[in-house]
């Protein structure tokens, strides 16, 4: 008998051990916590994962690239700046070596100095498998950013050559995507990337503090930063993973998060009326639909023609709240390389006439689409009301609908595999002429190489992009990029539907964010009000 | 994902209603079950929910699967939808009301396979006994190693989604607790005298189990599955709510509490309803099941 | 005596090899190749070689067994596809958030279930009875994700007295039940937890007192005058280490099926880890986190058992 209440006792004592003496501590640090969409705490290793949103609270908190984003507007799409690297250029004498000055007196934030050899380490981390400091899940990350370089030179202590296997006049972009990680640290844990995850160390704004796998990573202000205005306004800066939207608001409506990332449109009524701000903005992104050129109808441009004139965009931006901008090319309107582009506006009557004369009304069409991912939106609304509004006009609209990953190999493998959709919807970023346009018309990007899902083809717009490549002049060659954009809005090579406007929810508290027309933002100006917390 | 606490708690306390009584043992248990009014009630409450879902082409007041973006998330009672309408505009009476089919087909086929096959694996064990007794007794200690959402969850998370993956898990889940009780009653029969007479007699193994085993084995079998209804439709809906069930859109009662979940700052109550399906109709299987339990005279 | 808590315990080594062996086989279960989790779909054969051997995807299926098993034995239990980090570091650090979930639950459970237990075997067949009864088969049959559910439509969203979802906004490493800010977190959850074993505690609790109750020698004690209070004592006291068993086997159906609990209230436990890695297709995570929490499982039946023939030697089980 003794021996059961013994029992009960244990019980309680490991309830009296998980409440260990606790003296709530008292703040007095002022604390920004972020509620991010992805799933999980983004790699801290340098290349991060989770798509951009690693690179917007990850990456670019903890390192710093070569060239970095200008992220202090939000009145024009964001542009590149200097940022390790304070100047970058071709060499005249070869095209395949592009130059880049660093910075001086950069340290990192274990102290050790910035320089050409750390530049020449961090290339070979990604690019060269012999060296100790390659690292297989970064390598694999980054391995479409890497195919063309073919090595790198340390030409002095303040200056580093990348040589290219192709002359390639856009890979200085590519650069604002490689974070600079320090070597020093790197081999203090062992040259292990696992350790190396426990104790990152880069230049940037934020210095890794903690992290709780799943859970939150918690960094603090690096009050050394050589970029001064960007030196945090706050002390520390928690994020934490919170997939589901639902959750997202819950946690900001209980006080337990202060900004979250894209609340869904249904709940934003009930956010505002609890007092938080609602921000939103243009951002280099589109929510299309790319096409089969080879089988089923789309191959005929007048029924590609018929689709775009057949969409309502207007009537979708209701149902979001209005939280899009109306598609109708492959990059927003704002954005440097828009042009002039041919604009397909709703006439339900030109798309039956184009269906018609094309000899398919109705006009039975396959799409693949997904029921969540980044940058989705909300795909599975979006899309009956996509498929309504083509049937309205005289097709017959199949939705294939799978989840985000299936997607995405329906997507890479391209349509020689899955001859039976005729449109995969997976929304893109488009702040480089490359991955926004380009990977999308090329005939060498044809999946499963690239991102050449239909298999585009405009002899036109290869020869262009073949010059674009080789032109370093860049007034003329954002004349020619913008050339290749509106040819894929004369030819209708996609179904242009919404731009994301990138909703975000901030508790009244915060002051000082700006929201920057980009996948990337700065979080370093933002004061957190109450100090209490 | 319950009742198997106490089928595993004490499984060996099975005991099966005496032999003696078969004849004239289904009409008391009639006579029984007529005079027990709280079973009869939730027995006629499982009964329309069977029809509804078996009429549901014809009584659904609209297709299960038709959007509409104008009416989305609407609350119950708007317009011509009665119960309010779902994240993409479909309406929800409807929707639940074709949802009963795959969440009772869900919770009984896996019941019924596990019967079929544990049922006999038990039956094999017992009157055999000796090392395939122990070879098939001890395999099925590994499962029982397994709180039940935890194995079935563990099968069809490895496997991936689908309803045909959901319902192979559990039924793997129920296979154990089934072939446990089969084996109990069957080793308590075997040894009696009618048996031994009737093997005596020259009665072959075949006979034996079909006329003496058989009888004693189906009463605490039978109660024991039904109970289990219940069990698997609440496991089938979590698996759904998880996404490893029903795929969309294929209207399914714990795909709809979990899409709708993501409404519930919107419209509260309209993502409440599904849940309160499954409660229903889980309530009304463990209570009958509990009714004839009794009815039948099985201690478990 | 010891005899039996010498077999027992070894009986308990096969299950617990058996558990193993179907948590490896986990991984052939899964249609597809985890591998591609890793990799960009171009990836060159180099690089998938690479990787390959970086994970030891290229050995043969019973060493791979063996070697895992070992390892296992030590307490590695591989590397999350998904993250790159060590899978026992994954479990371990969700399973203190499930104990503190599943303890509180229990507690709850067998406090409210042994009173209502207790007083519906002493009016047994009257009305109170028939309330005890039918709530315990309630709380056996609601799907307790949907209790969650309404519990925060209820308690967050429309009164918003309790937050709806996670640990509190220091996270779990900093859970204290000291803290009424964080605690108000655990609230909704364990509540929601607690129902099942309410259901079943509460039944277990009736009918081992109304047993006891219908003694020849309690009608005897009585008509020698002894006191009702003196009787109900007898009665607990004789029906506690029934009802205490049954406790501790809740106790591990909880730790083991807490996901859809989990998945609801966003509580980062094992059942949240294991969604996860569902998710994300995240093989040896979901393989690590289902063999501890069915080890657990296995250790709590047995502590059980040891436990409750320590308590009363008359249960001897084979």
């Amino acid at each position: 008998m003794k021996t059961s209440f013994k029992w009960l006792a244990a019980a309680g004592l490991v309830m009296g051990l998980a409440a260990t003496a606790a003296v709530p501590s008292a703040h007095a640090e002022s604390v920004l916590r972020v509620a991010m969409t992805a799933g999980d705490i983004p790699d801290v290793t340098g290349q991060p994962d989770q798509g951009f949103e690693g690179y917007r609270f990850v990456g670019y908190s903890i390192y710093d690239a070569l060239i970095n984003w200008d992220l202090t507007k939000s009145d024009r799409e964001a542009t590149l700046k200097p940022g390790l690297a304070t100047k970058w250029s071709i060499d005249p004498a070869d095209t395949k070596r592009w130059i880049f000055e660093l910075r001086k007196g950069i340290t990192f934030h274990d102290g050790c100095p910035f320089n050409a050899d750390t530049v020449v380490w961090n290339v070979k981390r990604l690019t060269d498998n012999t060296v100790p400091q390659f690292v297989a899940k970064q390598f694999a990350a980054m391995r479409t950013r890497t195919v063309n370089i073919a090595g790198v030179e340390k030409i002095d202590d303040g200056k580093v050559a990348i040589i290219m296997k192709e002359p390639d006049s856009l890979f200085y972009i590519q650069m604002s995507f490689w974070m600079m990680v320090s070597n020093c640290q790197f081999e203090k844990a062992g040259n292990d990337n696992g350790k190396y995850a426990l104790m990152p160390s880069g230049t940037g704004p934020y210095k890794f503090d903690k992290f709780v796998p799943r859970e939150r990573l918690e960094l603090v202000r690096n009050a050394d930063y050589w970029d001064t205005p960007r030196i945090p306004k706050h002390d520390r800066l928690v994020l934490i993973p919170m997939p589901e939207a639902t959750t997202r608001a819950a946690a900001l409506l209980a006080g337990q998060v202060d900004l979250v990332e894209a609340p869904s449109p249904d709940t934003v009524p009930r956010l505002k009326q609890s007092g938080m701000m609602v921000l939103t903005n243009a951002y280099p992104h589109n929510w299309a639909y790319q096409l089969n050129f080879v089988e089923g109808p789309f191959k005929d441009k007048r029924v590609r023609q018929a689709a775009n004139y057949a969409l309502n965009r207007a009537d979708m931006k209701e149902m979001l709240g209005g939280f899009m901008i109306e598609g109708y090319a492959t990059v927003p309107p704002n954005s440097a390389w828009y042009g002039k582009p041919v604009k397909y506006e709703y006439d339900p009557k030109k798309a039956t006439a184009l269906l018609k004369q094309a000899g398919c009304y109705p006009c039975d069409v396959t799409f693949a689409i997904s029921t969540s991912g980044s940058g989705q939106m909300q795909p599975l609304p979006m899309n009956e009301l996509v498929k309504a509004q083509l049937e309205e006009a005289g097709f017959k609209v199949k939705l294939e609908v799978m989840d985000w990953n299936a997607l995405l190999d329906v997507t890479f493998k391209g349509r020689e595999k899955f001859p039976q959709y005729h449109a995969v919807n997976v929304s893109r970023a488009t702040q480089d002429p490359f991955s926004g346009i380009f990977r999308f018309a090329m005939k060498s990007q044809n999946a499963p190489a690239g991102g050449n899902w239909g298999w585009y083809y405009n002899a036109e717009v290869e020869d262009l992009i073949k010059k674009i490549y080789t032109t370093f002049d860049e007034t003329q060659r954002d004349k020619m990029i913008v050339k290749v954009h509106e040819i894929m809005n004369d030819d209708a090579a996609m179904i242009w539907v919404a731009h994301d406007v990138n909703p975000r929810a901030l508790s009244p508290k915060l002051k000082g964010f700006v929201q920057a027309q980009s996948w990337f933002q700065d979080l370093t100006p933002i004061v957190v009000e109450d100090k209490t917390n | 994902m319950t009742d198997i606490t106490f089928g595993a708690a004490n499984p060996a306390k099975v005991d099966t209603a005496p032999p003696v009584k078969v004849r004239g043992y289904w009409q008391s248990v009639a006579y029984r079950l007529r005079y027990d009014y709280v079973t009869l009630v939730f027995g006629f409450i499982i009964l329309a929910i069977v029809l509804a879902a078996l009429l549901s082409p014809w009584i659904a007041p609209m297709d299960p699967q038709k959007t509409s973006m104008v009416y989305r998330l609407k609350p119950i009672g708007f317009k011509q939808f009665t119960l309010g309408t779902d994240e993409l505009g479909r309406d929800i009476l409807s929707r639940l009301l074709w949802g009963g089919r795959t969440s009772l087909l869900m919770g009984v086929v896996p019941v019924g396979l596990a019967v079929l096959i544990g049922g006999t694996l038990g039956v094999i064990a017992g009157f055999i006994g000796g090392k395939i007794n122990m070879l098939i007794m001890r395999t099925m200690d590994i499962f029982y190693a397994f709180p039940s959402i935890l194995l079935a969850v563990a099968i069809s998370g490895a496997m991936g989604g689908g309803m045909a993956n959901g319902m192979l898990a559990l039924t793997l889940v129920f296979i154990p607790p089934l072939c446990r009780i089969a084996e109990t009653a069957t080793t308590q029969v075997r040894g009696l005298d009618f048996v031994e007479a009737a093997r005596a007699s020259g009665a072959g193994t075949a006979s034996i189990i079909v006329h003496h085993i058989l009888g004693n084995v189906l009463a605490p079998v039978f109660v024991y599955a039904s109970g289990l209804v219940s069990v698997s439709i609440l496991i089938a809906s979590g698996l759904s709510f998880l996404g490893l069930g029903v795929e969309p859109p294929t209207p399914d009662w714990g795909l709809m509490l979990s899409t709708l979940r993501q409404a519930i700052y919107v419209n509260p109550w309209v993502c409440a309803l599904p849940g309160a399906a499954i409660f229903i109709t889980s309530l009304s299987f463990n209570m009958v099941s509990d009714g004839l339990r009794q009815a039948m005279d099985v201690k478990m | 005596m010891w005899l039996y808590v010498a077999r027992r315990i070894l009986y308990a080594v096969p299950i617990a090899l058996g558990v193993t062996a179907f948590c490896f086989a986990l991984v052939y279960l899964a249609p597809g190749n985890p591998l591609q989790l890793l990799l960009p779909p171009d990836a060159s054969a180099e690089v998938i070689e690479l990787i390959k051997k970086t994970y030891g995807f290229d050995k043969p299926i019973p060493v791979q067994y063996a070697i895992w098993l070992g390892r296992a034995l030590t307490g590695d239990l591989g590397v999350s596809i998904a993250t790159n980090r060590p899978v026992t570091g994954e479990v371990l650090g969700a399973l203190s958030n499930t104990v503190i979930l599943s303890v509180a639950a229990v507690i709850l459970a067998f406090s409210l279930a042994f009173t209502l237990g207790l007083l519906a075997a002493w009016f047994n067949g009257r009305w109170v009875d028939r309330l005890v009864t039918g709530f315990s088969i309630v709380g056996v049959s609601v799907p307790n994700y949907w209790l969650g559910m309404v519990l925060i439509i209820v308690f967050a969203v429309n009164m918003n007295w309790l937050p709806a979802t996670g640990m509190g906004s220091k996270g779990s490493e900093s859970f204290r039940l000291t803290d009424w800010e964080q605690l108000r977190h655990a609230i909704l959850p364990v509540v929601t937890m607690s129902m099942i074993p309410l259901g079943i505690i509460m039944r277990t609790t009736r009918s081992a007192v109304s047993e006891v109750l219908n003694h020849d020698f309690v009608q005897t004690l009585r008509a020698k005058g002894l006191g009702e209070f003196a009787v109900l004592r007898h009665a607990v006291r004789n029906a506690l280490p029934a009802v205490l068993a049954v406790m501790g086997l809740q106790f591990g159906y909880l730790m083991g099926g807490s996901i859809l609990i989990e998945t609801i209230f966003t509580w980062p436990g094992t059942g949240f880890l294991l969604n996860k890695a569902i998710l994300t297709r995240d093989i040896p995570v979901l393989q690590g986190t289902i063999l501890v929490l069915a080890l657990i499982f296995v250790a709590t039946n047995l502590a059980v058992d040891l436990i409750q023939t320590a308590v009363d030697p008359r249960i001897k089980r084979a």
